[in-house]
């Protein structure tokens, strides 16, 4: 290798005060990882799940809180079952206790319907430890969480005014279709049902409801005009009835008279199929259905209209069949259940 | 929180090893190329065939499998060396690939395998850009050895080599960069006889301009030798090593990243050196700061500058001390060292491991029925290139198959480990029976899982013996043996027991039957019981969990014979069949085997 023929001692100083600052050999040596006998060891339960109140009050900001020790680590699953809606809420963890931080429960549903003010049953169980027995608690719920954005409607009312259903050509069932309690709604008591047979007409339309804004000025108030961040949000509910075909339209004033007419623009949703048993939340953007920021805060009616796939239907046809409730808009985010 | 303190004297750090010469020996220089300018043609050319079937228990029952394959490929590297003056050299080395079975432009591809250039500016200072292999110290800048060799036999030496060559495997545990590097030393008159300083600075990664930052690598040497003190002639030789390893938050949308820096002090006290005897102090030891950080936007006190939070902190030191004695008439050196390596000391250029465990394999990935995926064994740790890694500098240490490594995974390096290493080889010149032994004994520092610490007992030996010069045949004939004995214990209750046994044992013959014609025969074969945990883990090296037991009482062996053809020393064509199976007494019904049959024609030039 060359060399340089002249000596800056500066070098080695620093050498020597780098060589100081090495001089500790300290580790920490607390055993590292989740320890092995409680995480393979017999499962005990210590303390049976228990809420730390008897009564919850979610609408005025309240909150249940889940408590339960073990003695080792372990995965559990806290199901919260409505004993009105059935509504159930989750909540999965793997650690040797339920505390504040890992089990509070703030009214939330992981599967719809949403809870009402009802009695529910919070039951723990163990799914890696096959010998440990459930336990189970029980809470009663004073009011249901209040959820964000701006409710269209929850067909809570009946059927009043600004609710349309457009049975032109008397395909709908009307022993079923209408405003409907059983099964549980998704939200509250009530919620539509539209079920008909496309019998009439071969045309796959069976019909619609429209709700339409009862507000002064004739819009829906939504809580962004930007069209990415403006959702609307509805629950749907699949009754088995293979062949139907849900469309969600959106009403716009196209002439500014600041009412539903037969002139307004109507902004279909394309064809929603359910496939999942039950009650399935729907959310998609403003903006996916076509509309401009103007047009956001134009929206006069909300429809829901059903099809009728008779290309997959037997002969004769069958009835086809769905249920809409909560039809809300949300800002930001579709609504978080 | 409990804490253990060794306090370690300066003193300790005045002794350290002597890998880092070596090291710097490896990055060589115009020097090594004498000749004058001009421009030279070099490069390598190799074709490959090869048929590989399936059997054993396995395929009674496996109606899915395909139960033959074969590949191929044929590659030319044309390596084009220019030197414009005796102080400038460029290199560049464009690949030419045929798949076996491509035709007509199908299956062929052409790229630039390597482009370098260094030189010397003012006859004083060295320089490096581009391609480079670089290497500092075990625990800086080190690869360690592969997994599942110790001495193979010459029969798996053709396959192996194509993998190093690929894999840009130079034999001196050195990373393939691509940076820069600038060298230079000093000469004294008093004291200190001379000063080097090594420099470089190199990208692992580059940023994809989402979520994966471009990560660099810089760092150095500054190396002193005394002259020598004392009636002895006793020399010191001291050495700064840095390793930094960085995250470039500025580059893509990723707004964490990673920071990890590792500074030590190696050297060497020469305290004798005689004609029959030499005796050294030897050692290394430093820190290592692990850091995650993040970007915050805007986030400085105006608000308009960035600011990094640190979201995890990780700090922990090493060191190794020793004596080093070369018997130089008897050709025997022995060594022997007292190693600590904090559990949290984290060195991402030198923790990391040549084999990826999961990674799919070559050949037959899937096999049975539920087409479960295969695992990595003898057979393809000796030629499934795409196992292996050229840089794997990651946020955390890297999975690693304690059937073949459990001691030392990540090599002297390794965190959580302290005890008394020996090393000894005997190796007098121009002997024709030459050895090695490597006898570690180590437990863990820190327990996982419990206050219990593991033990662990290495015992690895070598030897070659030169069959044909023993027996004055006039011909080269050669065996060669490896072996390979692992334990790991650990006492506690029934769910912190922990037992596991490996031994793994090469032999090879190697005869020159006529001139230049080579019969080769080798066996490799492995075989391993008991259990341990093999934990999962977060944050660089700590523990997140414990899937369960690793528990294993499995077996394989490789079988090879052939024969080899040496046209020239650099030239050869070798054909051979090897044999592969694979055991386990848990599940004999999935046992299997794989036959290969292949054709290898190697030509350097």
């Amino acid at each position: 290798m060359p060399r340089f023929s002249t000596f800056p001692r500066s070098v080695l100083a620093v050498g020597l005060v780098l060589a100081a600052g090495l001089s500790g050999c300290d580790h920490f040596t607390d055993p590292d990882g989740p320890n092995l006998t409680d995480r393979f060891g017999p499962f005990q339960l210590v303390e049976a799940v228990a809420a730390d109140r008897a009564t919850v009050d979610f609408a005025g900001g309240e909150s249940v809180v889940f408590t339960a020790q073990f003695n080792k680590q372990t995965t559990w699953v806290l199901e919260i079952v409505g004993q009105e809606s059935g509504a159930v809420r989750r909540i999965e963890g793997f650690s040797r206790e339920l505390n504040a931080d890992n089990a509070r429960w703030s009214g939330r549903t992981t599967e719809l319907p949403f809870f009402r003010p009802e009695d529910v049953v919070a039951t723990l169980s163990f799914p890696d430890e096959p010998d440990a027995n459930e336990t189970t608690t029980q809470v009663s719920v004073q009011s249901a969480r209040t959820y964000p954005g701006n409710v269209v409607t929850g067909f809570e009312q009946g059927d009043p005014g600004d609710i349309f259903l457009g049975n032109f050509e008397f395909d709908f069932d009307l022993s079923v279709t209408g405003v409907r309690t059983d099964p549980p709604a998704a939200e509250g008591n009530a919620f539509y049902r539209l079920r008909g047979t496309d019998a009439t007409l071969n045309n796959f339309f069976v019909g619609l409801v429209r709700v339409t804004s009862q507000n002064a000025n004739g819009y829906f108030t939504v809580p962004t005009a930007i069209p990415e961040d403006l959702y609307l949000n509805a629950f749907l509910r699949n009754f088995d009835a293979e062949n139907t075909i849900i469309i969600l339209e959106v009403v716009v004033d196209a002439n500014g008279n600041g009412r539903f007419d037969n002139n307004d623009s109507i902004i279909g949703s394309g064809d929603i199929r359910l496939s999942e048993p039950g009650w399935t939340a729907f959310s998609r953007p403003i903006s996916e259905f076509g509309l401009d920021e103007a047009q956001a805060q134009q929206i006069v009616a909300i429809r829901a209209v059903l099809i009728s796939d008779n290309s997959a239907q037997p002969t004769p046809r069958e009835p086809v069949d769905f249920g809409i409730d909560y039809i809300t808009f949300t800002a930001g985010a579709p609504l978080e259940l | 929180m409990h804490r253990h303190l060794l306090h370690c004297g300066l003193a300790l750090l005045v002794g350290l090893a002597p890998t880092a010469a070596l090291a710097q020996d490896a990055e060589g220089g115009p020097p090594e190329e004498e000749e004058g300018p001009g421009v030279r043609f070099n490069g390598l050319g190799r074709a490959f065939i090869q048929e590989t079937d399936l059997g054993g228990t396995l395929l009674d029952t496996d109606t899915t499998s395909a139960e033959t394959l074969a590949d191929g490929e044929f590659v030319l590297d044309l390596e084009v060396n220019a030197q414009p003056n005796r102080v400038t050299e460029v290199q560049g080395t464009i690949r030419l690939r045929n798949e076996f079975g491509g035709f007509f432009g199908s299956g062929v591809t052409v790229e630039v395998r390597e482009l370098w250039a260094r030189g010397v500016v003012a006859n004083v200072i060295e320089y490096r850009l581009g391609d480079m292999d670089y290497a500092l110290t075990p625990f800086t800048v080190y690869l360690p050895e592969a997994d599942g060799d110790i001495n193979p036999a010459e029969v798996f030496s053709p396959l192996r080599e194509v993998v190093e060559y690929e894999k840009f495997y130079t034999g001196r545990n050195t990373r393939r960069f691509q940076g820069g590097s600038v060298d230079f030393g000093l000469d004294f008159d008093q004291a200190i006889q001379t000063l080097d300083i090594r420099s470089f600075i190199a990208r692992l990664q580059p940023t994809n301009f989402q979520d994966t930052p471009t990560r660099l690598i810089g760092g150095g040497r500054v190396g002193l030798t005394s002259v020598p003190l004392g009636p002895t002639g006793a020399q010191a030789r001291l050495g700064v090593n840095l390793a930094s390893t960085w995250d470039d938050l500025d580059s893509g949308n990723a707004n964490s990243g990673l920071r990890n820096h590792v500074l030590t002090l190696d050297g060497t006290l020469a305290i004798l050196d005689g004609d029959g005897l030499a005796f050294s102090i030897v050692g290394e030891g430093g820190q290592s700061i692990a850091k995650t950080a993040e970007q915050v936007e805007g986030g400085g006190e105006d608000g308009g500058e960035d600011m990094q939070n640190v979201l995890l902190r990780e700090r922990d030191t090493f060191f190794q001390i020793g004596a080093e004695a070369n018997l130089k008439q008897t050709g025997v050196n022995a060594g022997l060292h007292f190693v600590n390596v904090g559990p949290d000391f984290f060195s991402t250029a030198a923790q990391s491991k040549r084999i990826d465990y999961t990674r799919a394999l070559s050949q037959f990935n899937r096999i049975g029925n539920d087409r479960a995926l295969r695992g990595a064994g003898l057979f393809d740790l000796s030629r499934d290139r795409g196992l292996y890694t050229t840089n794997t500098e990651s946020t955390q240490l890297v999975a690693y198959d304690p059937r073949y490594n459990n001691v030392l995974p990540y090599g002297t390096a390794t965190p959580n480990r302290r005890g008394v290493r020996l090393d000894a080889d005997y190796m007098p010149e121009a002997s024709a029976v030459q050895g090695g032994l490597l006898v570690a004994l180590l437990q863990e520092i820190r327990g996982q899982g419990t206050e219990e610490l593991k033990d662990f007992a290495l015992v690895r030996a070598e030897a070659d013996v030169a069959i044909g010069s023993l027996a004055s045949l006039g011909r080269d004939i050669g065996a060669s043996l490896g072996l390979q004995f692992e334990s790991t214990s650990r006492g506690g209750n029934q769910f912190e027991t922990v037992d596991l046994t490996s031994f793994l044992i090469e032999v090879g013959l190697s005869a020159e039957v006529y001139d230049r014609l080579d019969v080769l025969l080798g066996a490799k074969t492995r075989s391993s019981s008991g259990n341990d945990y093999v934990p999962q883990l977060e944050n660089f090296n700590d523990v997140r969990d414990f899937p369960g037991r690793f528990v294993t009482d499995d077996s394989e062996s490789l079988l090879g014979a052939g024969l080899r053809y040496r046209f020239r020393d650099d030239v050869f064509l070798t054909v051979q069949y090897q044999h592969y199976s694979y055991g386990d007494d848990a599940t004999p019904a999935d046992d299997y085997s794989l036959g290969q049959v292949f054709a290898l024609y190697t030509m350097s030039f």
